[in-house]
């Protein structure tokens, strides 16, 4: 039974390592020259201030408040978009290509048709795709704090954790959509359309919801915000915004492992 | 039309696979039409068909990949939706449309379909993999479409399943491995395997099957032995007399078509009993009679004809 989930959950893990490498060197890549940067900042008075001129609304939409300031730094070029959208983008990959995008080309027959239930070989493919999401978080948070360390962002450990557990665990929510996409309907185009769709909505929510009286108070209804809104950098995070994401992520992948038990399997 | 095979040889256990009234319709697409069909344990099963007559849409639905729109399965005694776990430990299965993992090595695939299965036996995977002539050690993206074929044969002949289903398991292999295939059939029918082997290649079937069900556009058009399958067909006749032939008399029999009178030679096509044209020939100085036995690929065009 061990060798079976070993199979189930380390397949289409092992399978993944390409698109697993290419992601962590992305974002190790973008962390640290985002990050080597700040010495330069931290001294350039003048850039900061004329930053701080910018209208405040703008400041907002763009997170680009207190940019002199470590968590502001690291907010407006990381954590306010860059680094939460590779997350939702590696989140979307990830499970599609395990899923759907597989399903589609009828590579999962062979596999389906072995003495597994469905749902555990759906289970056991949305546990690759979250694991894969915590590799990341981990590679993430491995090169913030090198980065930080090296070149000297003073800035609290604990609210940079909190800060990229919170777009992991935002990529695992996009991800557990995408899952549940895929196991109503093996529709690879779907998935990624849905996927990025809410993505990209929900950073619109965060980012211009704020720029009307009418509808900042919604600006924390979609997952970026649930994520990012309580600007964690500097607030650290409270511990309902980890469950927010991270209840309906596997909430999501849960449906998405019945429907694929309901449904016919595509062949190619 | 709807044929239910009857075999008086069947065993007490039941059938292997029994399906009853199957339908499966993808939107307004009737894929299989009500199609009955029994298939006794032990046996090699020829299930028939050109491209689109549904046979892999049934075998699918046997294998629980496909939900079927109405009808009732039974698969080694087993309803393949609610039981499908038990029945997948239980069966083996090669997918017409192949598609493998291609950054895999043909071992590593042994090797995750192992795990799955619970483990193969590594000495049968070498004995399969000689026999087939396969290097396990390549990439599957490396080998030809025949070789992944191999894999795919090796993996549901290392199963040692009681039922093996072969979505049509030869295409692309060359005449050396389709003899090697038949060999693995033989075997495997020895140790008491049911195989049911979907083909458009009728000369495999003829070799392998012991029965067969010809589809056509989602519906039985006949089931039965090999040998009777050949019997319905129509077995081309030809005659010499000494003499002029007596057309006058020949055109009379009713079962004798396509005929066909040059001097002293006759041709036709004799769709029933011989006897009328032997009773006939008898009054007759006949020189030479020859009555071609039709393969099964005549006894199937024949089929189709009779269908459309």
């Amino acid at each position: 039974m061990r060798g079976r989930w070993a199979e189930l959950i380390g397949g289409p893990f092992r399978a993944s390592w390409r698109a697993g490498l290419g992601w962590s060197i992305a974002l190790v890549v973008l962390i640290v020259s985002t990050v080597a940067f700040w010495p330069a900042f931290r001294g350039a008075s003048g850039i900061t201030q004329a930053i701080d001129q910018l209208p405040a609304p703008l400041l907002g939409a763009f997170g680009l408040e207190g940019f002199g300031t470590p968590a502001g730094y690291l907010r407006g070029g990381l954590y306010e978009l860059l680094i939460p959208l590779v997350f939702a983008a590696a989140g979307v990959l990830f499970a599609n290509g395990a899923t759907a995008g597989e399903e589609d080309v009828g590579r999962l027959e062979l596999f389906v048709s072995q003495p597994v239930s469905r749902v555990a070989f759906f289970a056991g493919r949305s546990v690759a795709v979250f694991a894969w999401l915590a590799v990341l978080t981990l590679v993430a948070l491995a090169a913030q704090l090198a980065s930080d360390q090296i070149f000297g962002v003073p800035i609290d450990t604990g609210r940079v954790v909190a800060t990229v557990v919170l777009c992991g665990l935002l990529g695992a929510v996009v991800a557990g959509l995408c899952l549940a996409v895929a196991g109503l309907a093996a529709r690879p185009q779907l998935v990624q359309s849905v996927g990025f769709s809410v993505a990209y909505i929900s950073y619109l929510i965060l980012a211009l919801f704020p720029l009307s009286s009418l509808l900042a108070p919604w600006r924390e209804i979609a997952p970026w915000g649930w994520a990012l809104g309580g600007d964690p950098l500097v607030n650290g995070a409270e511990v309902w915004r980890y469950l927010l994401l991270g209840g309906p992520a596997v909430l999501l992948a849960v449906l998405g492992a019945l429907a694929f038990e309901r449904r016919d399997i595509r062949s190619a | 039309m709807d044929l239910k095979a009857s075999r008086a040889d069947a065993p007490s256990d039941g059938p292997a696979i029994c399906i009853e009234g199957l339908v499966k319709d993808y939107g307004a697409v009737h894929a299989v039409q009500g199609i009955n069909l029994d298939v006794s344990r032990g046996e090699v099963f020829g299930f028939l068909g050109p491209n689109g007559a549904g046979k892999t849409t049934t075998i699918r639905c046997l294998l629980d990949l496909l939900r079927p729109t109405a009808g009732r399965l039974e698969v080694l005694g087993l309803d393949p939706r609610r039981d499908s776990l038990a029945l997948r430990s239980r069966v083996a299965y090669m997918p017409g449309e192949l598609r493998l993992p291609e950054r895999m090595t043909g071992a590593g695939l042994v090797a995750a379909v192992g795990r799955l299965r619970g483990g193969f036996d590594t000495r049968r995977r070498d004995s399969l993999a000689e026999r087939l002539d396969l290097d396990l050690s390549r990439r599957l993206r490396e080998l030809s479409s025949g070789n992944r074929r191999k894999v795919a044969l090796l993996l549901a002949f290392l199963a040692d399943a009681e039922l093996l289903v072969l979505d049509e398991p030869t295409n692309g292999l060359d005449p050396l491995m389709q003899r090697e295939f038949l060999a693995l059939v033989r075997e495997a029918k020895e140790r008491g395997t049911t195989i049911f082997l979907s083909s458009h290649v009728l000369s495999e079937v003829q070799r392998a099957a012991d029965h067969v069900a010809v589809l056509r556009q989602g519906t039985l058009v006949a089931v039965g032995g090999v040998d009777e399958l050949r019997r319905r067909a129509r077995q081309r006749i030809e005659v010499w007399f000494d003499g002029p032939a007596p057309t006058q008399e020949l055109a009379a029999l009713p079962d004798l078509v396509n005929q066909h009178t040059e001097d002293q030679r006759f041709t036709a096509l004799l769709a029933g009993s011989i006897e009328p044209l032997l009773a006939v020939l008898a009054r007759q100085h006949v020189v030479s009679l020859l009555v071609e036995e039709p393969d099964l690929e005549e006894a199937f065009l024949d089929l189709y004809e009779a269908a459309s």
